[in-house]
């Protein structure tokens, strides 16, 4: 009982815990000017979890959200000659449509969404790679530079990235929080079929929700391509892993309706100084895969519904 | 009623008329691809695929998935390499004990995937994904990121040595599916994948220790997983951390399109290796009449989607998440 009533603030416990850690091991980790660096350098993935807690507060999941990156990174690079700023737009674009294409199909033709996001991630590789000519490709500077320079320079000091990651959130937290639709994605993700049965179209929903998550990947890799001036079908790999964890290690549990965006700030936030902090440590980088994938699997124990489940398969 | 029969008559024979029809048209297309030299390629690359492919059935049977191959492959071969070569480094030596070392630790890592998914409550497409990460990371552990040669010419005759054409790793790969099917249709075990499959709050009200079940399920498709493992070593004669990547996709894909539905209860291992043979047969033939090798991802998932749809029963599934 007690841990039920201490579960909703355990994710920002631990943020306050580990942070305390680390400080204690290494004070210079608790300087303003690497505390906003490690932030920055975070921003692509967070952008990736926002869209995937979508994903998973229906009770769905998007396996495909590193390829929809991976793309858009490609994307990016071949579009920005030609169109300008305008490339922004097709990539973002190409991201809902990919997102919409994954609802349709968990929806509309009743394949669960770990298969259907996986498809989907399939055909988006195939695509990156024949743009690119499986070859990694480079932004002209200048042209970089001038059309989204503002991305990566700083506003009052602050990096850019912060102010985007803070729009968004802003925004997704509107959505979730102070519109209708908002609701509509509690309700789908408290129980399906009651709000089936109160007359919401679950359907567009859902695909609304594959979608917002396609189009907030497809703005990470946008961004990601524009921080490391090029693009290629493997620019973005080893993002997938990162964004479930900080999504579920937020709070928003696999079986979806609680949680947000807010926790996978927060949850976000857990991941970048347990990052640094293997760094601190000097643990070796080749075992961060096995710590995030340990980590997720105590997030999701500790977080699941099992009164959603009455068969757990 | 005439019109659920022919719908399953349909689906039991669609995957073998879709791999006929295949074969068929990509003859057409270029007749050098029916060749006893294309079918031996076509033999290589799905050996290894259908070892894991296999595994992974088991589970799909039960109702449940499987998405750690790509770590416990990983993990297989390079824990056999590194045993291989400190053990004397040829079969003809005490090194042949890496080979049973490397089914116990895959029958190992299955059996933990088992555990975490039923003792944790956690659903299995997650619990063994997140394993499969882990399988990934503690491979990159072991090899540091370097690659391990395995050059024994013993060891690599599964691929150099020839019976009718084939390389032995076929008849490997066909003995591992005879025991697969032995597995699957005449042991206990085999019956109660598909009892749990079929309906598991009927099997537990007859008194099945579902949960046990599951768990062998993870633990035996772990030891298929392994080897998998050993014949993609034995086919390319390295071991490295990049040894288990594609599986996943490919091996889901291939006892999907096989005609194996992801509900559980239906399908088996001969339905997988119809599965593996009709990616194979597009991956070899792709190249064969000329186009990009990176449009396999692409079809591949087209497949899938394909293959899931006209599987599913849509009257009986409510909603999907």
């Amino acid at each position: 009982m007690s841990f039920e009533r201490i579960k909703p603030h355990l994710p920002w416990i631990t943020l306050l815990a580990l942070v305390l850690v680390v400080g204690a091991a290494d004070a210079n980790f608790l300087r303003p000017a690497n505390l906003i660096s490690m932030m920055a350098d975070i921003v692509p993935l967070f952008i990736m979890a926002l869209g995937m807690t979508f994903a998973i507060y229906i009770g769905g999941i998007d396996l495909s959200a590193q390829s929809v990156a991976n793309m858009t990174t490609v994307v990016a690079t071949i579009a920005l000659p030609t169109f300008g700023i305008g490339a922004a737009l097709i990539c973002i674009l190409a991201g809902i449509v990919l997102g919409a294409v994954s609802g349709f199909v968990t929806t509309r033709l009743f394949v669960p969404s770990f298969i259907s996001t996986l498809a989907v991630g399939g055909i988006a590789f195939s695509a990156a790679q024949y743009m690119s000519g499986q070859r990694a490709l480079f932004m002209d500077a200048e042209m970089r530079d001038s059309t989204f320079g503002w991305m990566t320079g700083s506003v009052a000091g602050l990096p850019a990235e912060l102010i985007i990651a803070a729009v968004l959130v802003l925004g997704a937290w509107f959505l979730q929080s102070r519109t209708t639709f908002g609701r509509a994605l509690k309700a789908v993700g408290a129980g399906e079929p009651a709000a089936v049965a109160s007359g919401l179209n679950v359907n567009r929903i859902k695909i609304m929700a594959f979608a917002l998550s396609g189009g907030l990947a497809a703005i990470a890799g946008l961004l990601f391509s524009v921080k490391l001036s090029g693009g290629s079908p493997t620019l973005a790999n080893g993002f997938l892993l990162p964004a479930i964890v900080a999504v579920l290690v937020g709070g928003t549990p696999l079986t979806g309706g609680v949680g947000g965006v807010i926790n996978t700030l927060i949850g976000t936030l857990i991941v970048a100084v347990i990052r640094s902090s293997m760094l601190y440590f000097e643990v070796d980088a080749t075992q961060q895969q096995m710590v995030f994938g340990l980590i997720l699997i105590t997030a999701i124990a500790l977080t699941i519904d099992r009164t959603k489940l009455r068969v757990v398969k | 009623m005439s019109n659920v029969l022919t719908r399953d008559v349909l689906i039991k024979w669609a995957p073998l008329i879709v791999l006929l029809v295949l074969v068929l048209f990509f003859t057409m297309m270029e007749p050098r691809f029916f060749s006893l030299r294309n079918f031996a390629r076509i033999g290589i690359s799905s050996a290894p695929a259908l070892m894991v492919a296999i595994g992974v059935t088991f589970i799909i049977i039960m109702g449940s998935i499987d998405l750690s191959m790509e770590g416990t492959v990983s993990v297989c071969a390079v824990v056999f390499a590194f045993a291989f070569i400190a053990l004397g480094g040829t079969l003809a030596s005490w090194a042949w004990l890496a080979i049973p070392l490397a089914l116990l630790v895959g029958g190992a890592i299955g059996f933990v995937n088992g555990l975490v998914h039923v003792l944790l409550k956690i659903p299995s497409f997650m619990a063994s994904l997140a394993m499969g990460f882990v399988g990934t990371g503690f491979a990159l552990l072991l090899t540091g990121g370097d690659r391990i040669r395995v050059e024994d010419d013993l060891f690599r005759s599964l691929l150099t040595e020839r019976w009718f054409g084939f390389p032995i790793m076929c008849y490997v790969a066909l003995l591992f599916l005879l025991i697969a099917w032995f597995i699957q249709s005449r042991t206990t075990l085999g019956r109660n994948f598909y009892a749990v499959g079929g309906g598991e709050e009927l099997a537990h009200a007859s008194g099945l220790n579902v949960n046990r079940v599951r768990i062998m399920g993870f633990a035996l498709a772990g030891i298929f997983y392994a080897v998998g493992a050993l014949l993609a070593v034995g086919r390319i004669g390295i071991a490295e951390t990049a040894t288990g990547s594609n599986f996943m996709f490919v091996s889901i894909t291939s006892v999907v399109v096989g005609g194996t539905a992801l509900w559980g209860g239906i399908g088996g291992v001969w339905n997988t290796l119809i599965g593996v043979l009709i990616v194979n047969v597009i991956n070899n033939g792709m190249v064969v009449i000329g186009l990009p090798g990176y449009v396999q991802d692409g079809v591949l998932g087209i497949l899938v989607i394909a293959a899931v749809v006209l599987s599913t029963d849509r009257k009986s599934v409510t909603f999907v998440k």
